[in-house]
């Protein structure tokens, strides 16, 4: 059973429904489910002993309720191999977002570790009118872009339904392992289905989730990237 | 909101009306009052029939009431084929009357415009607050073939349905006795709904009646929406345990959920969410009109099959690429014959004991055909690696067959327990009709090619393994 998340209130209080990346990964890491580890650095000093803290090679993302499309923002610097790498993309990307969003509010700079690419995949959570809130499956990229290879099931669900609904993607074979590509560990991704399952239903606050990409290896299942929504 | 449904939802008040009030016109038409009276008396409603209308004197033989509050005693259902206009008047005299369950088949409502969708709504809160229910409006009605409640407004043209384990419901009046040949067909209905606008009695309603009623083996839907999601994946969890549920829905593509939505006023949702439901709720999904009719036929008729080995019996082989191809889109494959089989096949006549038992080259050397037909289908049928058959039967031009083949399957009847579908083809149709009618009359469903028939064990097979999972 999970307790009721503190951050809920936050966002209340600050009348905003958007959580940042490192807010939806707090909350996802008391949900129990695996995400990439991620710090807020409130300063270009705490970012670099975040840095050496979690070793390098890092990336630094802007941590702002404002921001939604990060990237785009110019609010992400990627494989940071020092110190003097982490000092100069905290600067640049304090920059850039100001200039960008001079009225955006910042929580700080998000410090992550870079982890090896694993097979991407994608989870996500929405409600329907009528169903109400329903999981969403496939593989990351362009299968779910452009594709659309993905698989549904209405909250909650059990694991027969977690299994199904990764059985039921055209990109199966992907995750086996096809042509000598690193199998994916299919049981951690069913737990993480469910995981994310039982989220929603204990929380009807959230109106959406999405865990974009998700890196699965042979032997476990890590969200990169979080995004939680509520009400 | 239109306050609460009545916690009472039983819906024998329609289905089992022991007495039945006629609010209409009672003008002889093909359409109205005086229809619905005439097929009651002719499809042998034994309940009490009850015609209103002040304008008339006497229908039918029938003494005609001037008002609802007219009737003696009590009234189970009402059927209401008025002026839309003057409906709520109507239902308010239903009230006071004491009636609980109404059939609203005038139009003008929901599907028609502004102030149609403004009377819907009235009439469906004077039911709301007096724990009354309604089916429609907008509808063709219900019919129940076991006890001759077939209150049908429009002329069908035959007066009786026979009694089956099918209860067919749509959105539509294309499946109620005027738009579909039941008695030509010999086809076995347990009920028929169709919920018109769906103002208030919906499809969760129906699954949970029928759920209960011991005449429906099988359930068939044609819907344009979902009324309340979470309710429906409840129910069709629970339901599907116990009878297949089989549903055709409307709006696949936008452009498809743009027209439902313009047809009967209905909500359309989101067509992989609708698939996901189905997949949790046990539903099998339908993608054709025609297989509301035609896929339900396995499961009242046969029974399940035990396994994914598909056998054929066929007047050639070239039919066993297509099923082939056929049964690999629902999981099944084409059974292996055992050794023992072969060998029983091949002294019947050489050349008979391959995958696909061909039974057309050999035919040509037997003198009398079906003096060793029986005997075919009985080796293939006891063959352990065989869970259902396809027998694709030959009706020849003059009908000479017809006779041994009735025989061949009497003494097929319930001593194999696996399912025989059947293709029936020939140069001539009344004897292809004539064949098919007498197949199914003694309870082997045929299909309408050979694809429909690998079709339906596709979907019983789907069913067997929901069930199994079960357990």
């Amino acid at each position: 059973m999970m307790g009721k998340f503190l951050i809920f209130d936050k966002l209340k209080e600050e009348g905003r429904s958007l959580l940042t990346e490192f807010e939806s990964k707090e909350l996802l890491k008391q949900a129990g489910i695996p995400v990439v580890v991620t710090k807020l650095a409130k300063n270009q000093k705490e970012a670099v002993l975040l840095s050496q803290k979690i070793g390098f090679p890092v990336a630094l993302k802007i941590a702002s309720p404002d921001i939604i499309h990060k990237t785009d923002s110019k609010g992400v610097k990627l494989s940071l191999n020092n110190v003097a790498g982490v000092r100069a993309a905290y600067n640049e990307i304090v920059e850039a977002v100001k200039k960008q969003h001079p009225n955006a509010l910042i929580h700080g700079v998000s410090v992550q570790k870079m982890v090896r690419p694993g097979t991407e995949v994608i989870v996500g959570t929405s409600r329907d009118p009528q169903f109400g809130p329903f999981i969403m499956f496939g593989l990351g990229g362009i299968f779910v872009e452009l594709l659309k290879d993905v698989s549904f099931r209405i909250i909650p669900i059990v694991q027969k339904d977690a299994e199904e609904m990764i059985k039921e993607i055209k990109g199966y074979p992907l995750l086996q392992g096809y042509r000598g590509k690193e199998p994916s560990n299919i049981p951690a991704l069913v737990k993480m289905i469910l995981k994310i399952s039982n989220l929603i239903e204990e929380n009807p606050q959230i109106q959406e989730l999405e865990l974009n990409p998700v890196f699965v290896y042979r032997d476990r299942a890590l969200a990169v990237d979080a995004r939680v929504v509520l009400e | 909101m239109q306050g609460k449904i009545p916690e009472k939802n039983d819906l024998a008040l329609f289905f089992e009306a022991k007495s039945l009030a006629v609010i209409g016109s009672f003008k002889e038409a093909v359409f109205g009052g005086y229809v619905a009276v005439k097929t009651l008396l002719n499809s042998g409603y034994a309940g009490k029939i009850y015609p209103v209308n002040p304008s008339y004197k006497e229908v039918l033989g029938l003494k005609v009431y001037p008002y609802v509050k007219d009737i003696p005693g009590e009234i189970d259902l009402v059927l209401i084929i008025i002026n839309c206009r003057a409906v709520p008047k109507v239902m308010e005299e239903c009230v006071e009357k004491g009636i609980q369950a109404v059939i609203l088949v005038s139009d003008g409502f929901a599907e028609r415009d502004e102030a149609g969708v403004a009377l819907q709504k009235e009439i469906l809160g004077i039911a709301r607050k007096n724990k009354l229910r309604i089916i429609g409006p907008n509808t063709a009605g219900i019919a129940n073939p076991v006890n001759g409640l077939i209150p049908c407004p429009y002329a069908m043209g035959y007066e009786r349905i026979k009694t089956g384990g099918i209860a067919i419901c749509a959105q539509t009046g294309m499946i109620n006795p005027q738009a579909f040949p039941y008695a030509d067909l010999h086809y076995g209905v347990s009920k028929i709904c169709d919920f018109g606008n769906k103002s208030d009695v919906d499809e969760c309603d129906m699954l949970e009646y029928l759920e209960n009623d011991p005449a429906t083996k099988v359930i068939t839907m044609y819907l344009e929406g979902i009324r309340d999601g979470r309710r429906f994946l409840e129910i069709s969890k629970r339901v599907t345990s116990k009878k297949p549920v089989l549903i055709l829905k409307s709006g696949r593509t936008k452009e498809g959920a743009r027209v439902s939505a313009s047809h009967t006023g209905s909500l359309a949702v989101d067509d992989q969410i609708f698939n996901a439901a189905c997949k949790q709720g046990g539903v099998i999904r339908l993608e054709k009109f025609s297989e509301i009719f035609e896929l339900p036929k396995i499961f009242s008729l046969q029974p399940l099959p035990k396994g994914d080995q598909l056998g054929i019996i066929s007047f050639t082989g070239g039919v066993g690429v297509l099923a082939t191809d056929e049964g690999e889109k629902y999981g099944l494959s084409i059974a292996k014959l055992s050794p023992e089989t072969i060998i029983k096949l091949e002294a019947i006549f050489p050349g008979l004991g391959k995958t696909i038992v061909d039974i057309g080259p050999g035919m040509v050397g037997v003198n009398d055909y079906m003096s060793v037909y029986p005997e075919i289908m009985k080796t293939v049928l006891s063959d352990d690696n065989i869970d259902c058959l396809l027998n694709i039967a030959w009706a020849d031009p003059s009908g000479s067959l017809t006779e041994g083949y009735i025989k061949t399957y009497k003494e097929l009847q319930e001593r194999y327990q696996k399912p025989i579908a059947t293709w029936v083809y020939g140069p001539r149709l009344p004897g292809k009709d004539d064949l098919a009618l007498r197949l199914e009359d003694l309870g082997f469903p045929v299909f309408s090619d050979f694809e429909t028939s690998i079709k339906a064990f596709g979907m019983a097979w789907q069913y067997a393994v929901r069930k199994k999972g079960e357990e």
